[in-house]
């Protein structure tokens, strides 16, 4: 029997889709299967809403929950402003020079290693926090300033690349029409690379919660939700690095798949719902 | 027939270069005002870089330089826009350009038409929509259109679409309107439609017409420019 090239692309692609499909539920079945002796040993909502004493027999992750949340949303916020305005200046707004100057700038620090961040947060950063709110420096606001840093440069590449595809026939239409640089993209190019733009935001914010080096050398590792930006904090990532040393059969051990179940439940609410409201948005245009 | 009639726009010893490239070289002519103008040679020559001169078009083009005079009259003030001595939105607002291929922008009709009213900043509904209704009835398009004037510009033919991008040209009520080989991409029936739409237009604003039909250029043009070897010449 033969196929058509097609037939066999076809074949090849949903192979490739299904794949992916199964690796993805294979990592949550295994996170759920290794954490099981935890949730046999402690009630189901102790787990995710319980403080962490292990001494007391306590494994709630409550803690390490609540400082990802509070390093990984405002470093997210704070990057994107920063990189929506860097990525306008190298797509349309700057001047030759200095959008080839910022381009390459950027294409520069994807490539640095994150434990480069991770000190020059500690040896500049840390000390300036000291200095002007007291306490140790490390602590939430020094963590999200530099992952905001640290993940930037992934939010302006996706942000470049998308606003740079629209059709120069609109863009051409706008400006024969009166639009100026600004109106240009704010009615005619944002609106078009929204799905991009969104892709890189999505992108982003994975990345943000996901980071374990910034926050493990920055927020303070501190096992208790913080309640302010100057109080340290662990994250769900730092809590499986520092707690991946101990016996594999503990309860303890077994707890860093319950922090995994949680990152990859946080993920994927953020990417159904940023994709929801991209949806949206495109419907309403 | 050339029609005896006051200067609209005069080109003194313009010459263009892209780069290094030179593309127009001392180009000296001069386009009355209420006539169409049809400029026609053949490809390459840069036909569709001379009209894009008279509304800057160019200007955020990497290593592209002009040298020359061009004046155009607006009201009754003249403007030189090389020297940049009117604001760039507002010089495209008066000098309107039309393209090869229809480019309705992704959104409604109405949108479409509206545009270049809000970015002139004007706000007021009522007067828009009566701006927007007459711009559409003078394309010939308000029959076809008013019952969907929501849904989107990009379902529209190929003539429909070309025609509501001159009706949205002509929103803002310019003096002169540019028109880059407007029917190329158009079929007979619909070439003819803009064909009477353009030379509809004459009492109200001054027309350049690039085209490469001589049929299409005898039919509308009062005076057709020939561009050759980076010149322009009158045939």
């Amino acid at each position: 029997m033969i196929f058509s090239r097609e037939t066999i692309a076809k074949n090849v692609f949903l192979f490739c889709t299904l794949a992916s499909t199964v690796t993805i539920s294979s990592i949550l079945l295994f996170m759920i299967a290794l954490g099981l002796p935890l949730f046999q040993e402690s009630s189901f909502l102790s787990i995710w809403t319980g403080p962490w004493d292990p001494y007391q027999g306590l494994y709630g992750i409550r803690p390490m929950i609540s400082g990802t949340l509070w390093i990984a949303l405002p470093a997210t916020a704070l990057s994107l402003p920063l990189s929506l305005g860097t990525s306008f200046v190298i797509t349309s707004l700057g001047g030759r020079e200095l959008r080839r100057m910022l381009g390459a700038l950027v294409r520069f620090m994807t490539g640095i290693p994150t434990v480069i961040y991770g000190f020059v947060g500690i040896f500049l950063l840390m000390p300036l926090i000291r200095e002007g709110f007291g306490g140790a420096g490390m602590c939430v606001l020094a963590a999200v300033i530099v992952l905001a840093i640290l993940i930037s440069p992934t939010m302006i590449l996706f942000f470049s690349d998308s606003l740079l595809s629209v059709d120069p026939g609109d863009v051409q239409a706008a400006k024969a029409l009166g639009a100026d640089r600004a109106q240009r993209l704010l009615y005619i190019i944002m609106p078009k690379a929204l799905n991009g733009m969104i892709s890189g935001f999505i992108l982003a914010l994975g990345r943000a919660l996901g980071d374990t080096l910034i926050s493990l050398m920055l927020a303070g590792n501190a096992i208790r939700a913080p309640r302010g930006f100057l109080e340290p904090a662990r994250t769900l990532t730092a809590h499986i690095a520092l707690v991946n040393a101990a016996d594999f059969n503990s309860l303890e051990f077994r707890s860093i798949f319950t922090c995994g179940i949680a990152l990859y439940l946080f993920t994927t609410t953020a990417v159904i719902a940023v994709r929801f409201i991209g949806r949206k948005k495109s419907v309403m245009q | 027939m050339l029609i005896k009639t006051k200067d609209k726009i005069i080109v003194n010893g313009v010459s263009f270069f892209y780069g290094r490239n030179q593309v127009l070289d001392n180009i000296h002519a001069s386009f009355a005002e209420g006539a169409i103008t049809a400029i026609t040679g053949p490809s390459g020559q840069g036909k569709s870089t001379l009209l894009g001169l008279f509304n800057c078009m160019w200007d955020e083009i990497p290593g592209a330089r002009c040298t020359g005079t061009i004046r155009i009259r607006l009201g009754d003030m003249w403007v030189s826009p090389l020297k940049k001595d009117i604001p760039m939105p507002l010089l495209r607002r008066k000098v309107a350009m039309i393209f090869q291929e229809p480019n309705p922008l992704p959104m409604s009709i109405a949108g479409n038409m509206a545009f270049p009213l809000k970015l002139a900043g004007v706000r007021d509904k009522s007067f828009i929509e009566e701006k927007v209704q007459k711009a559409l009835a003078q394309a010939f398009l308000w029959e076809e259109v008013k019952d969907r004037l929501e849904k989107s510009a990009l379902d529209l033919s190929g003539g429909q679409k070309q025609r509501l991008c001159i009706a949205r040209a002509l929103v803002l009520e310019p003096e002169v309107l540019l028109c880059d080989e407007p029917t190329s991409s158009l079929d007979k029936k619909a070439a003819g439609i803009i064909e009477d739409f353009l030379v509809s237009l004459k009492a109200k604003c001054t027309l350049l017409v690039v085209s490469h039909y001589m049929d299409q250029m005898r039919r509308i043009a009062d005076k057709v420019m020939l561009l050759q070897d980076q010149g322009l010449s009158q045939i």
